[in-house]
């Protein structure tokens, strides 16, 4: 009973649900903000995003005609509710370390996808063209940044077993850095960092690798004809999303605490996450430009592949 | 995939700005076909300019389309000029050819950052938006309007340089070379703006003279044909430049065309303030315009402009009609979006520079 309540919590409040939802809202506004100021141009308030999430859910949703409804309606509820899921998994260094039964980082692994599932799912029952090419973008983008991804998982997990065996449970990886010393800062990890770096602006979805929602090309691909409280509902799963990858990302390689209590170690998470985002998000969206498909799935076999099998070469050389 | 499908680019398309309608059969992402249609936007001016005079002619013609608003009645005036046998003096026609140059100058920059919106490098499109806006300032201050500068009008120039204002222009053209050098330099060397670029949209020399195209488009695949140096008009036959030319045939090259061309507007601007002699500035009294037809061609920004018009005596056309750029290149398109990729398609289009509002006017 006890067990359902702290679920319940974690899940609907912190570090899932409530949390998540506003600390991903507040990021996405720094992130338009900075990059904003980045291009010499005033920018929207920092509060912008939650505006536009009232706006939307004030609004009408229109939904084409030949479009199949059920699965339209279904697609970002879909999206949503999974990375609601993968937000109460995110550990919070200090605060609160994951929950020991259910912290697992292949779990992770299976419920990360689920965007752009649901960025599939919307394409093709938008019934637009656009939305096809942006499904099938999705999908081949999808191939080249899981590849990188599990490769970073694995050698995490095998670090994190120490001299024997492996280690899944993302608390217990959490555990093991606050013992060992972050992984972010370990020679041997370095390249497996720089892969999941590479890794974060593909499965966000921001320049260079958009792909699959690329405005001047697509118009937005799949969510071209989202309107409404299911664009908002699209909206808060990005937001989700951010939080769950910046907070893996956390987990997996600074997850050092600071003296101070609750209070400010959560500030210092929330720091973290900022400046993970600057770095892999907000910086490369302002430094780059879009890359093409088939750009893209060289440059992910290439570079953030190879660091990762290098890092998990060098983890098994040295065990 | 074995089968093609259909996707509509346009006529409202964000990339595209202005109303041009595409269809284009693909295959996975390569296209296959392509079907261009237009007209969604005429507005009847080649009737309208004859129910108007000569005078009000200029300003209808400065309207048809925003970024050449310049050429248009700088043309329109030449056709009259030719048909009435009236001389421009000559500090009239350096004063022609400065702001033709001005405006040339901020519809390069305009396309070129355009180019980089559509390939999502939105960082260098504000770069780019940030030095035409110097373009911009200039206008406002001298013409006193952004883009409809009324310059010309029939005998010469509507407007005259003081020397406050000649400092002026040589202090902002001094300060534009260094940001624009920069630029020039981010977009040749950006390794990503290159992989997006490079060979793509490809325009095969023997392809531009088939089609008959003109401008940085040609110019961007090695045909020198510039009209300025050909049939030199206003000033240009006394002035220095060099026609830019590109040899990679492809969207880069014109780019790159363009950036070059901004270089050779500077300094004929810059010409044209040495040399420019004092005097008046437009033809005064005009005489009586006669019966009779005439031909002007001028160089836009986008490529060869031409006019033709036909008098009867009277204060109104009896026929007034221009061929503008973008309708012989974007026959170009069916060349360059051969086989290219969807993801490419806005960003080949974009590199004809198209105006949709000369074309349908």
């Amino acid at each position: 009973m006890l067990d359902m309540l702290s679920h319940s919590f974690h899940l609907l409040i912190f570090p899932g649900g409530l949390f998540a939802l506003l600390l991903g809202l507040l990021l996405k506004g720094f992130d338009r903000k900075i990059c904003a100021r980045l291009q010499r141009r005033v920018g929207p308030p920092i509060l912008q995003p939650f505006y536009d999430i009232i706006k939307l859910s004030q609004k009408e949703t229109i939904i084409p005609d030949t479009a199949n409804k059920a699965m339209f309606k279904f697609a970002p509820v879909f999206g949503f509710m999974g990375m609601m899921v993968a937000a109460m998994l995110i550990p919070v260094p200090g605060v609160w370390n994951g929950a020991s039964g259910l912290g697992d980082m292949l779990m992770l692994l299976y419920l990360l996808p689920i965007p752009a599932i649901a960025f599939m799912l919307a394409g093709s029952a938008s019934s637009s063209p656009y939305g096809a090419i942006g499904t099938s973008r999705e999908m081949v983008l999808m191939f080249a940044y899981e590849i990188p991804l599990l490769v970073v998982l694995l050698t995490v997990a095998l670090k994190a077993g120490g001299a024997d065996g492996s280690e899944f449970s993302l608390a217990q990886v959490v555990a093991f850095q606050h013992e060992n010393g972050s992984f972010g800062f370990n020679l041997s990890m370095l390249p497996a960092f720089i892969a999941f770096l590479c890794f974060i602006p593909g499965t966000m979805g921001v320049v260079p690798f958009d792909l699959p929602e690329a405005e001047p090309e697509l118009l937005e691909g799949p969510l071209l004809e989202y309107s409404g409280p299911l664009l908002a509902m699209f909206n808060l799963m990005s937001a989700l999303k951010l939080v769950v990858v910046m907070g893996l990302g956390v987990a997996l390689f600074f997850p050092g605490t600071i003296p101070g209590g609750a209070v400010a170690n959560l500030a210092w998470f929330i720091f973290k996450c900022f400046m993970l985002m600057l770095v892999s998000v907000t910086i490369v969206r302002t430094a780059t430009g879009r890359l093409r498909t088939d750009q893209t799935f060289k440059f992910y076999l290439k570079y953030p592949s190879v660091l990762a099998y290098v890092s998990l070469g060098l983890t098994l050389l040295f065990k | 995939m074995s089968n093609t499908y259909t996707i509509p680019v346009g006529p409202l398309h964000v990339a595209l700005e202005e109303p041009m309608y595409f269809q284009v059969d693909v295959k996975g992402e390569v296209v296959q076909s392509i079907e261009m249609f237009a007209g969604h936007s005429h507005r009847g001016m080649e009737s309208l300019a004859l129910e108007r005079n000569f005078f009000q002619n200029i300003v209808l013609t400065e309207r048809v389309c925003s970024l050449c608003s310049n050429n248009h009645p700088l043309t329109y005036c030449m056709a009259l000029e030719n048909i009435a046998q009236i001389q421009v003096p000559e500090r009239g026609q350096y004063l022609r050819v400065i702001a033709d140059e001005v405006k040339r100058i901020a519809s390069h920059m305009f396309n070129v950052g355009i180019g980089l919106h559509v390939i999502g490098f939105n960082t260098l499109f504000m770069h780019a938006m940030e030095v035409r806006e110097t373009m911009q300032d200039l206008k406002e201050s001298i013409w006193g309007n952004r883009m409809d500068i009324s310059a010309n009008t029939i005998g010469g120039a509507k407007y005259d340089l003081d020397d406050e204002l000649e400092a002026y222009l040589r202090k902002t053209l001094e300060e534009l070379k260094k940001p624009v050098e920069e630029f020039k330099h981010m977009y040749a060397t950006h390794p990503q703006v290159k992989a997006r670029t490079k060979d793509v949209g490809i325009l095969p020399p023997e392809a531009a003279i088939e089609y008959g195209l003109g401008g940085p488009v040609a110019r961007g695949s090695g045909i020198d044909n510039d009209v300025r140096k050909e049939t030199p008009y206003a000033a240009y036959d006394k002035l220095k430049f060099n026609v830019v030319l590109g040899e990679g045939c492809d969207v880069r090259s014109r780019a790159l065309v363009r950036l070059g061309e901004i270089f050779e507007s500077i300094s004929l601007i810059e010409q044209c303030l040495d040399q420019m002699p004092k005097g008046p500035i437009c033809c005064d009294p005009l005489p009586d315009i006669p019966a009779g037809q005439a031909v002007a061609r001028s160089e836009a920004p986008r490529g060869e402009l031409i006019y033709y018009m036909r008098t009867n005596g009277t204060m109104y056309p009896e026929r007034l009609k221009w061929r503008v750029p973008t309708y012989v290149n974007w026959e170009g398109l069916r060349v360059m979006l051969d086989k290219a990729k969807v993801a490419d398609i806005a960003l080949i289009v974009n590199s004809i520079d198209p105006c949709l509002s000369c074309t349908e006017r």
